[in-house]
């Protein structure tokens, strides 16, 4: 039979492989900017041991690199770290050209509550307001016992249509009829098909 | 007083099941949903659906989403369990790889979680008895799970009816030793065949033993950690991976919730993922 | 009969934008994000795709760049639809292959002609 039973060394790196790969901060560092693909990610991931002080190298490779498998690593990495200085760092691309890395940077995000919570303010009042929307789709899934609140804040305060609808559908599982009377407001302010289909629709389960 | 479920309830708790699973309960499995809800939400000491899906909505720990998804998914395991899969590794993942392998190349395949050992022992009889190559390359199978006790069972490899009555007769007869008491043991071959290993997928001392794997085999695992973890333990099967290497996950489960790291494949028997060459 | 696949992570607008194809008689699918909409593809034929660009996992554009790639997809009819109206965008979106860019929030007239456009 051609079954053959793995034994440990097979699978284990080589005693080469593993001189090669770095195993302190600085080697790291270097591997992350000048390795290839595999070696980028690797070191990605290896940084995530050092909390705190990769968070720097891993955000400045983040706004360069073009590769998503080494983009993923280094959010993975992000996310174990969870440190407060990264929304400082990630928040500011949100404004990026890249939509694939933009989302990334929302899931990120959605796994820091109390990051979110310390920037959520100037996020909603962004000039731009693509970067508000992005905003909500954080706040949306973020686990914070304020997100009701600033959601009905936009529903009541923002004059945008697309982020006031994206208020409105980041709201739907979780109205309360408080927010009853903001809702009916909100249909009346806009006059708009969606608009008037997504209250109608919170409305009608609120009722239930 | 009973905890009330009702039909906007349902609206909402498979909406948000749905995102987060990939799961889509239709209305006709509103009772097996509310059965189960009511029963967390009692046990959680919530008062009302919308208290307690607030609870899971909001907390921080993910602990309670796990419990429901245990509750919600069936997950039992057995020989053969989900073979249309075994099918497709067999019928045309396996001659990919065979095809860009080097001729002594080792053909390496990861069973994880193994559990009691069904999954690794059900895809060593499908190579022996299905895979036309098996005596041309060498396949190593690898097996681990993070719970010593099931990975005892493995090694000892002995089960009951229940867990053999998907096999043909004469498989069951050719692979196995009939005990008393209606159970089974694995033959010594293919328990020496199998290398069974303890593993925590997060300790990185532990994952990073783990190289050049050409097919995963993640059933029933990735659906119950948090979003998180899940993409965690997506970036650690990539980079245990060779290129072009495949991972099977569970029939209900898939990479969209999870990541688009790999390719999608589509073959007759369903989809597999990719890790991209 | 003719089946159009909703992709959207927002459920509300799912919701709205299949209620108006359906109210033109055609049948429609959903999917949350441009990975399932592949996979949904693989399995499934459909006759036009509504898409939203930003989704997590696999963006509007990233879909549209994978199904270009695919020949049994690549003829598919892609409306492109999402809330930035800048010029680059709808460049970047015609670049990957969609047909039509429209900026939320879509109306039922707009939905009509699409369908009776590229469906009918």
């Amino acid at each position: 039979m051609a079954l053959k039973k793995a034994s440990k060394q097979k699978v284990v790196e080589t005693p080469k492989e593993k001189r090669k790969r770095p195993r302190d901060f600085e080697g790291l560092v270097t591997q992350l900017n000048e390795g290839d693909r595999t070696q980028r990610r690797w070191a990605a991931r290896d940084l995530a041991q050092y909390g705190e002080k990769a968070i720097d190298p891993l955000c400045d490779r983040l706004e360069k690199e073009k590769d998503t498998s080494v983009q993923d690593a280094i959010l993975s990495s992000l996310m174990e770290i969870k440190r407060p200085p990264i929304g400082e760092r990630l928040i500011p691309l949100l404004k990026s050209d890249d939509a694939a890395l933009r989302n990334k940077v929302i899931e990120a995000l959605q796994s820091m509550p109390d990051l979110v919570a310390d920037h959520v303010n100037e996020l909603l009042k962004d000039q731009d307001p693509d970067t508000r929307i992005f905003a909500i789709n954080i706040i949306q899934w973020v686990k914070h016992p304020d997100v009701p609140k600033w959601l009905i804040e936009v529903i009541r305060n923002d004059d945008h249509i697309n982020v006031v609808g994206t208020a409105l559908d980041a709201i739907s599982d979780i109205a309360t009829e408080d927010m009853e009377e903001d809702l009916v407001a909100v249909k009346k302010k806009f006059n708009d098909p969606y608009i008037d289909f997504t209250v109608d629709s919170i409305l009608a389960n609120m009722k239930e | 007083m009973g905890i009330e479920f009702t039909r906007s309830d349902f609206e909402k708790f498979r909406q948000f099941f749905y995102r987060k699973t990939g799961i889509f309960f239709p209305d006709s499995k509103k009772d097996f949903v509310e059965k189960r809800i009511i029963k967390r939400i009692e046990e959680t000491g919530h008062s009302s659906f919308r208290a307690y899906f607030n609870f899971i909505r909001f907390d921080r720990s993910s602990d309670e989403i796990q419990n429901l998804i245990n509750l919600l998914t069936i997950n039992e395991t057995y020989f053969f369990r989900e073979k249309y899969q075994f099918e497709c590794l067999v019928e045309n993942v396996l001659n990919e790889i065979y095809e860009y392998k080097e001729p002594d190349e080792v053909i390496r395949i990861w069973s994880i979680p193994c559990s009691s050992g069904e999954e690794p022992y059900s895809i060593a009889i499908y190579l022996l008895e299905y895979w036309p190559l098996i005596d041309e390359v060498d396949v190593e199978i690898i097996a681990s799970d993070i719970d010593t006790n099931v990975l005892d069972k493995a090694k000892k490899g002995i089960y009951n009816y229940r867990s053999v009555k998907n096999l043909p007769k004469h498989l069951l007869r050719k692979y196995f030793k009939k005990l008393s008491n209606d159970r089974y043991e694995i033959i010594d071959d293919l328990k020496e065949a199998i290398d069974f290993r303890q593993l925590n997928l997060f300790d990185p001392r532990q994952n990073k033993e783990y190289r050049y794997i050409d097919v995963i085999f993640c059933r029933n695992m990735l659906i119950y950690f948090d979003d998180e973890s899940r993409l965690k333990a997506a970036q650690i099967f990539y980079d245990a991976m060779n290129p072009g290497g495949f991972i099977f996950l569970g029939h209900s489960e898939s990479m969209s919730r999870i990541c688009s790291l790999f390719k999608v494949r589509k073959f007759k028997q369903g989809i597999v993922y990719q890790k991209p060459f | 009969m003719k089946k159009v696949l909703i992709v959207d992570d927002a459920v509300t607008v799912r919701k709205y934008e299949r209620q108006m194809v359906e109210n033109l008689g055609i049948e429609t699918d959903e999917a949350i994000n441009g990975l399932e909409a592949l996979e949904k593809l693989m399995q499934q034929k459909y006759d036009l795709l509504l898409v939203d660009i930003n989704m997590p996992k696999m963006t509007g554009y990233e879909l549209l760049e994978e199904m270009r790639k695919i020949p049994e997809l690549k003829h598919i009819p892609v409306v492109m639809i999402s809330t930035e109206a800048e010029k680059k965008d709808k460049i970047n979106a015609y670049k990957v292959g969609a047909n039509f860019y429209v900026v939320k929030p879509i109306r039922p007239e707009t939905i009509k002609c699409l369908i009776n456009l590229l469906v009918i």
